[in-house]
């Protein structure tokens, strides 16, 4: 589904260079949950972000679904429309109410009618368990709601894969359980995903496969068990002693 | 403010109440001093000549243009139409019933007249503040389509627009108003208005081009706002718009401006007053708005100071309302 093939991106501030991906390679199947884990400045963001084409690869190639994305000719629109991303600070619009957040996008990019997208939109809320704010403005949620509008904003499109960047990062630690609970139960339906986390609760229990980066590239892939019981290189036991 | 002031003691009452005395008596010291200034150089206030300058009545005489009899008069409701006929033919002429000088079958001559009323006619003040309101409006409209999409292109990553946007708006901010309407009135009026009677079209009037002076200013400044306006909403706003599939065009309108304009709202109205105030200008390249007419006024009547008071007070009113609308504005969109 996505085949990440030797990229690498560098970024440049201040004429100081810093390699946020090295030759990174990496595939991620149907229906697949995969976790990214590492420390800070690991590159794990600038990874999940370049699947979206939010950030763009400096060398190497990115398919989703077939598509390159990396190709110049590719309609990005096309490809980020049918993958979800959930950002680490929600990111919804504050001028729209949370229905509204939830239906613009399949509105305006999928030419949906109003009152199907409203139907649509009502259900993923209440599916996230917030319909009942569906008409409130989102500076009046909590954090967790906030992200769970966000949930159900990236679901409104009908993605194939969603994209999770440090989705509890900025959350309260009391509201960090709705948001993850909302995420296991799209992982149970199936939906492919790839998740840049620092829950090891989440990982484990949830994670067909866990990505372990450090430095810019990838250290250790490997399923929950073989990474939390039996690391095999030095730099993921050294993170795996220091948070654990 | 509030939190500004909360911070300060409380004050006894009388402290207070003195210095709401001070400022009665520094309004009251300012007015009679003008007033016994005047005096001074035996000035006569005559306010009583101002109202004329907004409405007056006009005596309107109708006249017959052939001599004959008034053939027939026919009535409805106030209005009267009086048909004269003479020996080289009819004449009609419409009148109201109450000022009918003649009735039915009455001999006139050339000449007479028919019938004579007072009609109200609006001033020159009032014909000048019309002008200005709607010189004002029609180029903060165009001030705005410019400003947004000036301040799009300045953003742009295409060098053509982004260059282009960037000279435009340091041409216009960094020349005074009074040279940018000359040069709009006086080089690309009479070039345009030269082609085009070339080519046996007819003439642009100078109100066009100080209209397009006031508008290309203020589109100069609006530029900037929407500049501003729209880098100081948070790039993950773009991030999410774009990560739904939503082009680089539709996060703009949909997600990025709506946000932005309400952000500029408060300094876009302080441009759209100074853009009211500034159309004072105009008056140079013979359009007879406020201030035009107020001079115009004066050189008749006599009364300037009356005169260019009520102007400025005129003036007032436009910039008071206009202001008013915005913090409506401006408070509905924080309720949301």
């Amino acid at each position: 589904m996505i085949d990440v093939k030797n990229i690498s991106k560098t970024f440049i501030s201040h004429s100081t260079e810093v390699k946020a991906l090295v030759n990174v390679t990496a595939r991620i199947n149907p229906g697949e949950v995969v976790v990214v884990l590492g420390p800070s400045g690991s590159g794990k963001s600038t990874f999940i972000r370049c699947l979206n084409y939010l950030n763009v690869a400096d060398e190497g190639s990115i398919t989703i679904d077939g598509i390159d994305i990396l190709d110049p000719n590719t309609d990005i629109n096309k490809v980020r429309a049918e993958v979800g991303m959930v950002f680490q600070s929600f990111n919804l619009f504050p001028h729209k109410t949370v229905l509204e957040n939830v239906t613009l996008a399949p509105i305006v990019v999928r030419k949906k009618s109003k009152e199907e997208a409203k139907k649509k939109g009502m259900a993923l809320l209440e599916k996230v368990g917030i319909q009942d704010k569906a008409n409130v403005y989102p500076d009046q949620l909590s954090g967790g709601q906030q992200q769970r509008v966000a949930i159900a904003r990236a679901l409104a499109m009908e993605p194939k894969i969603m994209l999770f960047d440090e989705p509890t990062s900025a959350l309260d630690p009391e509201m960090v359980g709705e948001v993850l609970d909302v995420m296991k139960n799209l992982a149970r339906e199936g939906m492919t995903m790839v998740v840049v986390t620092h829950e090891m609760g989440f990982a484990r229990e949830v994670a067909d496969r866990v990505i372990f980066m450090d430095e810019g590239a990838i250290v250790e892939v490997g399923t929950p068990e073989h990474f939390f019981k039996n690391p095999t290189h030095e730099r993921t036991k050294l993170f795996l002693s220091q948070i654990l | 403010m509030g939190s500004a002031v909360a911070l300060k003691r409380p004050k006894q009452g009388n402290h207070y109440y003195f210095w709401v005395g001070v400022f009665f008596f520094i309004v009251i010291g300012v007015v009679l001093s003008l007033y016994f200034s005047a005096r001074q150089i035996d000035y006569t206030w005559r306010w009583y000549r101002i109202p004329k300058y907004f409405a007056y009545q006009e005596q309107v005489e109708i006249r017959s243009e052939i001599d004959g009899e008034v053939e027939r008069i026919s009535k409805k409701d106030n209005n009267a139409v009086i048909r004269v006929k003479g020996t080289e033919g009819t004449a009609s002429y419409a009148a109201p019933v109450s000022a009918l000088g003649f009735e039915e079958g009455d001999q006139v001559y050339y000449g007479d007249v028919l019938a004579t009323y007072k009609k109200w006619r609006v001033g020159i003040l009032l014909e000048g503040l019309w002008l200005t309101l709607k010189v004002s409006i029609i180029a903060i409209v165009f001030g705005i389509l410019i400003g947004l999409f000036t301040g799009i292109a300045r953003i742009s990553s295409n060098p053509a627009l982004k260059w282009s946007a960037i000279s435009y708006i340091e041409m216009i901010r960094g020349s005074p108003l009074l040279v940018q309407i000359f040069i709009w009135y006086f080089v690309l009026g009479t070039l345009f208005n030269n082609i085009l009677a070339k080519h046996g079209i007819g003439q642009i009037p100078p109100l066009w081009f100080g209209v397009a002076a006031l508008a290309c200013f203020t589109g100069a400044y609006v530029a900037e706002m929407v500049r501003a306006g729209i880098q100081s909403i948070h790039r993950g706003q773009t991030e999410a718009a774009r990560s739904l599939g939503m082009t680089y065009v539709k996060s703009m309108r949909y997600v990025i401006l709506p946000q932005a304009l309400r952000r500029i709202l408060p300094p876009l109205a302080g441009q759209f007053i100074s853009l009211i105030k500034d159309s004072s200008l105009l008056g140079i390249i013979a359009i007879r708005e406020l201030t035009k007419a107020t001079r115009e006024v004066v050189t008749t009547s006599l009364q300037p100071f009356e005169l260019w008071f009520v102007c400025a007070l005129l003036y007032l009113v436009l910039t008071f309302s206009l202001s008013m609308l915005l913090q409506y504005l401006e408070r509905r969109q924080m309720a949301v």
